[in-house]
């Protein structure tokens, strides 16, 4: 089973059309060219290839590390309780 | 008023994706008609259309056009094309003084269909997130604006099939009166979606197919016309003030001389005469030229009974004898009706055959109709045709009539 970094690594490389040699853990997604309308696509993505429903609150996430933990909290608190019904992509922040 | 000239031209087309390459085929009379080899054509009772063709290596960044519905991917290559091919036009200028204005019918048809397959096909919630982007109707201005960093007006106009007439005539009124200094100005379209395919059938306006000859299924001014036949792509002009072009040396392919337009106010498809002919007189007077100095006209002329017929009375209102001793071309019957596009592709085609000295044929004119008698250029092109001053007719769903009328190129008036 591949990690979340290397499964969020393959969506950047797929979809971004980013280069795999830029993509490490502390990498702040604006350096990728990854803006705030860039994440909204990127966990559109994510939804798809994690099975999971995003939460509607705005979130804020610098780098490719915070992705992968934020993921990773997502997929663990499904395991535990269904998404809630209202859940959809996260706002977009003021940019 | 400031004299407008047309400094660069860019076109993604059925008919080629350059200039030399529109021009070649509009002069053999090749029809860039064919039959759609999509799977969804099994299911349209006319599985015909104008394609344009761009491939890969456009040189619009891979990030960048995955944000683009195919009609603003068509609008960004004809708008490079034309400042490329402008000779500088946006060097040095400041940017706040450039306008873009960009005409389309449908916008971003392609992103919505998508979006409804998904909704309703699939029966899926997982509509792509760029959808509202790529949809929109100012996606192409918009992104023409970013691309050039232009920072004037950026103006999206949607009156059905005279759209890009109107962007043109909307942009050279400022050009002329001194509000901007340059402007790209023209019009997309990609209706090629099987919804907007089904969409345009289920009006019974589209012709049906050839079955021997599918690319001569659109047949203006023809008794046998039965309608028209949808198309696909983008014309952009780079305009701007005549001696601006003069002074930095510009090839000045000719000039925008006036801009009318009208509205029928009494039917939603019906065209009128008194309405076509209006928008003729409105931009005749905007260009303070004679109606007897009208040498050519590029019709709008789709190939539906209804507006063939009347067009050609319209244009008798407004020329009277003179209507039967001038060209007349209906270039749809080879590019297919591009829509919110088709007014800025014939305004090109007029502007280039007037620099070519001919008049372009109105194809597969194999029947004379009687309410259909004025000099459409039958089937093959002609040479030695000086014209001066042409026409470029659109009238739209709406009944909003707009007509261009423009100038051959030439130096100085001095």
């Amino acid at each position: 089973m591949n990690t979340t970094f290397e499964r969020l690594r393959a969506i950047l490389v797929k979809e971004h059309k980013l280069p795999l040699d830029r993509l490490t853990l502390d990498a702040p997604l604006e350096s990728l060219g990854i803006d705030s309308l860039g994440t909204v696509e990127l966990l559109w993505h994510v939804e798809d290839a994690f099975k999971i429903k995003l939460p509607s609150e705005p979130v804020d996430l610098p780098t490719l590390g915070d992705v992968v933990r934020y993921i990773d909290e997502l997929v663990a608190g499904e395991g535990r309780a269904a998404a809630p019904a209202d859940a959809v992509a996260p706002s977009l922040r003021a940019s | 008023m400031r004299r407008v000239a047309v400094s660069g031209i860019g076109v993604i087309s059925p008919l080629g994706n350059s200039t030399a390459e529109v021009m070649a085929c509009a002069r053999a009379g090749r029809s860039g008609v064919r039959r759609l080899e999509m799977t969804f054509a099994s299911r349209l009772a006319a599985p015909i259309a104008a394609m344009a063709r761009i491939d890969d290596g456009h040189g619009i960044d891979v990030g960048k056009v995955r944000m683009l519905d195919r009609f603003s991917l068509f609008a960004l290559l004809a708008a490079n094309q034309a400042v490329q091919g402008s000779s500088g036009a946006l060097a040095g200028i400041d940017r706040a003084r450039v306008g873009v204005f960009v005409g389309t019918g449908m916008g971003g048809t392609h992103t919505m269909d998508d979006g409804y397959q998904t909704l309703y096909g699939e029966d899926s919630d997982r509509i792509r997130p760029f959808t509202i982007l790529m949809g929109m109707h100012n996606a192409a201005a918009a992104w023409i604006g970013i691309e050039h960093e232009l920072r004037g007006p950026n103006m999206t106009y949607s009156t059905a099939c005279s759209s890009s007439t109107v962007a043109i005539g909307e942009a050279w009124m400022r050009v002329a009166s001194g509000q901007l200094e340059v402007a790209i100005a023209g019009g997309s379209e990609a209706p090629l979606s099987p919804g907007s395919l089904k969409a345009w059938e289920a009006l019974h306006t589209v012709a049906t197919m050839d079955p021997e000859d599918p690319s001569s299924s659109c047949r203006p001014f023809s008794k046998n016309r039965s309608g028209m036949v949808l198309g696909e792509g983008a014309a952009m002009l780079v305009i701007e003030p005549w001696e601006r072009a003069m002074a930095r040396g510009a090839h000045i392919m000719g000039e925008i001389a006036g801009y009318g337009q009208s509205n029928d106010a009494s039917h939603i498809t019906r065209p009128s005469v008194e309405g076509q002919a209006a928008a003729m007189v409105a931009a005749l007077q905007a260009a303070g030229i004679d109606p007897q100095e009208v040498d050519a006209i590029n019709a709008h002329g789709t190939g539906t009974q209804a507006n063939d017929r009347t067009e050609t009375a319209a244009i008798r209102a407004v020329l009277g004898d003179r209507a039967g001793h001038i060209p007349i071309s209906a270039t749809k019957a080879m590019h297919g009706h591009l829509l919110g596009a088709a007014g800025a592709l014939e305004c090109v085609l007029s502007l280039l055959a007037m620099q070519h000295e001919i008049a372009l044929p109105t194809m597969h004119l194999q029947q004379p109709d009687p309410d259909c008698d004025l000099d459409y250029v039958p089937n093959m092109a002609r040479d030695g045709v000086a014209a001066q001053v042409m026409l470029s007719n659109s009238f739209a769903f709406g009944g909003t009539n707009a007509v261009l009328v423009l100038r051959r190129a030439r130096r100085a008036i001095s």
